[in-house]
């Protein structure tokens, strides 16, 4: 798969703080790719290096193979979605998003058209020309994002897309990021694991500046693999053991709802499994769990994928990680 | 499209946007307000006793005598431009005034011993306040004086508001770090320029329709020149607040220091000229040595004086484009 982004040997400092210390891990094309860390690990100077906000003390980043020390080589084929970064506030948002389409040589009807086209993928069109003061903070949001799809860039880096959203607005962002997968590649930060897992096909981990692991979210989940099983009733313990030793399963735990009663009827399970060893498959060792249970008179009412990727950045970045959802 | 086509365009556009914003983003509003007062209280601090002359003749004769008013406006300007000029200090301003006997201007002129008086005195003076219309001149000599205190205002923050608030990442993917600065300085410029357009208009306006003492052509003549003159003295001080600007992440610490830089530069001259002769040239570490000479009567001095500030603005821009272009933003 060929490497839109290549990032190597990145260093960082701050004065005393070492913001990034060799950086190295590329992304493939037209991937979603996940950028994972607590807060203070570096993702958001990694970003400002990439898109030559920030100036690296050491390493080299090269984006659609272009060293981005001449970043004005990208320009119209790489985008950003900054964290933090502020839009004029006295001057109406059509006209500030106009202004970057005119820049990208576009005529003033053309640059209108464009915009209103990006406002209403984020459903902003009807406060075009309202300023940045009357706007809540889930609109700056999807306006930064707006900003972001402008034109037909190759690379978007969108840094934190979701936060500050409510569900229904991050759900719409996921979405276009889904859509926009066909045409560009996506390098998403995200406190989100839950987000970064249903999104993203390949993820770096960073804590402290380091990178702690990178790779697909196939490859990483796939030694721990954890799904959610609602079953007719409890297990015993004779029946919970059988289950145990199926092909590929690690464990199966009953999962107790913290609130007495809130569970309703049924019994919650979460199955590990481990599909390290690459001779079965997710979908095997499920149908075959599946199998056994119904053969045993319990009737499973509900399967959801959980947060596999939880658990190996939580083992990675430590349990006290903060701000992970 | 060459390199060049779309240089020009993004600087053109980063300047035109910058300009059209400019009163919207408060500094352009604060400038035009501070400008325009301190450009029209000159106006009227100078205009005013002549005024009043003019209505006592009235009153006292039925007409008004223009003699008496042009020596009213020579014996009230040449204190004010020789000390601007820096041909003579206030002390000797003030020497001259106890020894002069206490007559009034009119008086004088009607003794006619004015002019005589005035024979003594330097050409470039005799020039700004005979040859060419002497209120005129004593307005724009005042406001080459005054002015770089004030282009602060609009200046100050050119980047680095942006950078403060990160809303300059917005537009660095899609320019080039040379278009911001540039542009930018070049949007400061050119509302400066219409600034300073609008009020050497409305003084002008002013003489030729209410006081009407100065032929119109020799009016407009000299203040295209007056407007020439502010316009490119402009440009250094701009200039010096680019690099501070592009210095700093803190819009009130960019003002701060272009002020202090600003009027710094002339304080340690004058007073440290007074301790130490040779500190004087501190003069012109900006283009506070230069600038009357925008106004003087040999062609020669002013070319050389729009040159140095030419020169003064490239080195101003050049530092601060080496500062901003390598900068975290």
């Amino acid at each position: 798969m060929t490497e839109v982004v290549s990032i190597k040997g990145l260093s960082k400092r701050f004065g005393r703080i070492q913001a990034l210390r060799e950086i190295s891990f590329s992304v493939p094309s037209h991937s979603v790719f996940g950028l994972l860390g607590p807060n203070g690990a570096g993702k958001t100077t990694l970003f400002s290096i990439v898109a030559d906000f920030l100036k690296a003390d050491a390493g080299t980043v090269e984006v659609l193979g272009i060293d981005t020390r001449s970043i004005s080589r990208l320009r119209g084929r790489l985008s950003i979605l900054p964290q933090d970064a502020q839009f004029q506030r006295n001057v109406p948002i059509l006209d500030q998003l106009v202004f970057f389409r005119l820049l990208a040589g576009r005529t003033s009807q053309e640059a209108r058209g464009e915009v209103t086209e990006s406002l209403e993928m984020v459903g902003l069109q009807s406060v075009a020309k309202r300023r940045i003061g009357s706007l809540s903070h889930g609109m700056v949001k999807r306006l930064g994002i707006a900003q972001a799809f402008l034109g037909q860039p190759e690379v978007i880096l969108l840094d934190e897309p979701t936060a500050g959203l409510d569900p229904a607005n991050a759900r719409q962002i996921r979405d276009l990021i889904k859509q926009l997968q066909e045409r560009a590649t996506i390098v998403v930060s995200s406190h989100n694991l839950a987000e970064i897992q249903e999104l993203c096909d390949h993820v770096a981990i960073m804590d402290h500046g380091k990178l702690v692991l990178a790779g697909s979210v196939d490859e990483i989940t796939r030694s721990d693999r954890k799904f959610c099983l609602r079953l007719s009733r409890p297990l015993d313990e004779a029946e919970r053991e059988r289950v145990c030793v199926l092909e590929g399963v690690r464990d199966i735990q009953r999962e107790v709802p913290s609130v007495p009663g809130l569970g309703g009827d049924g019994a919650d399970y979460s199955v590990r499994l481990d599909l390290s060893g690459g001779q079965v498959d997710q979908d095997a060792v499920m149908a075959s769990l599946l199998r056994h249970v119904l053969d045993m008179g319990v009737t499973p009412r509900h399967l959801t994928e959980g947060r596999s990727l939880e658990a190996q950045f939580l083992d990675l970045t430590g349990d006290v990680a903060e701000g992970v959802a | 499209m060459t390199s060049k086509a779309p240089t020009m365009r993004h600087i053109r556009l980063i300047c035109v946007y910058w300009c059209r914003h400019a009163v919207r983003s408060g500094s352009g509003l604060v400038y035009l307000m501070i400008a325009l007062v301190f450009g029209l209280s000159v106006a009227h601090i100078l205009i005013m006793p002549v005024e009043q002359l003019m209505l006592r003749q009235k009153r006292e004769m039925g007409r008004t005598d223009p003699q008496a008013v042009e020596d009213l406006i020579v014996g009230v300007g040449r204190p004010i431009t020789q000390w601007v000029l820096g041909l003579r200090s206030m002390q000797e301003i003030a020497q001259q005034n106890a020894m002069a006997p206490p007559s009034g201007a009119d008086e004088r002129s009607e003794t006619g011993s004015a002019r005589e008086e005035t024979g003594g005195y330097d050409s470039w003076t005799n020039f700004l306040l005979e040859e060419k219309p002497a209120l005129l001149s004593a307005i724009l000599l005042v406001m080459l004086f005054g002015m770089p205190f004030v282009i602060p205002f609009l200046a100050f923050n050119q980047v680095s508001g942006d950078v403060q608030s990160r809303g300059l990442r917005y537009l660095l993917l899609r320019t080039e770090r040379r278009h911001i600065y540039f542009g930018r300085f070049l949007g400061v410029a050119l509302f400066s320029t219409l600034v300073m357009a609008l009020i050497v208009m409305t003084i002008v306006l002013y003489l030729a329709m209410k006081i009407r003492i100065y032929p119109a052509l020799a009016l407009l003549s000299w203040a295209g020149q007056g407007f020439l003159a502010l316009a490119i003295l402009m440009l250094p001080y701009i200039a010096v607040c680019s690099l501070i600007s592009a210095s700093v992440d803190s819009p009130f610490l960019s003002l701060v220091l272009a002020k202090l830089a600003i009027a710094g530069v002339l304080l340690l001259a004058v007073l440290g000229g007074l301790a130490w002769k040779p500190a004087e040239y501190l003069l012109y570490l900006l283009p506070w040595g230069w600038q009357n000479h925008l106004l003087h009567p040999e062609p020669g001095h002013w070319l050389v004086a729009a040159l140095a500030c030419l020169v003064y603005t490239s080195v101003f821009l050049l530092l601060g484009y080496v500062r901003f272009a390598r900068r975290d933003l």
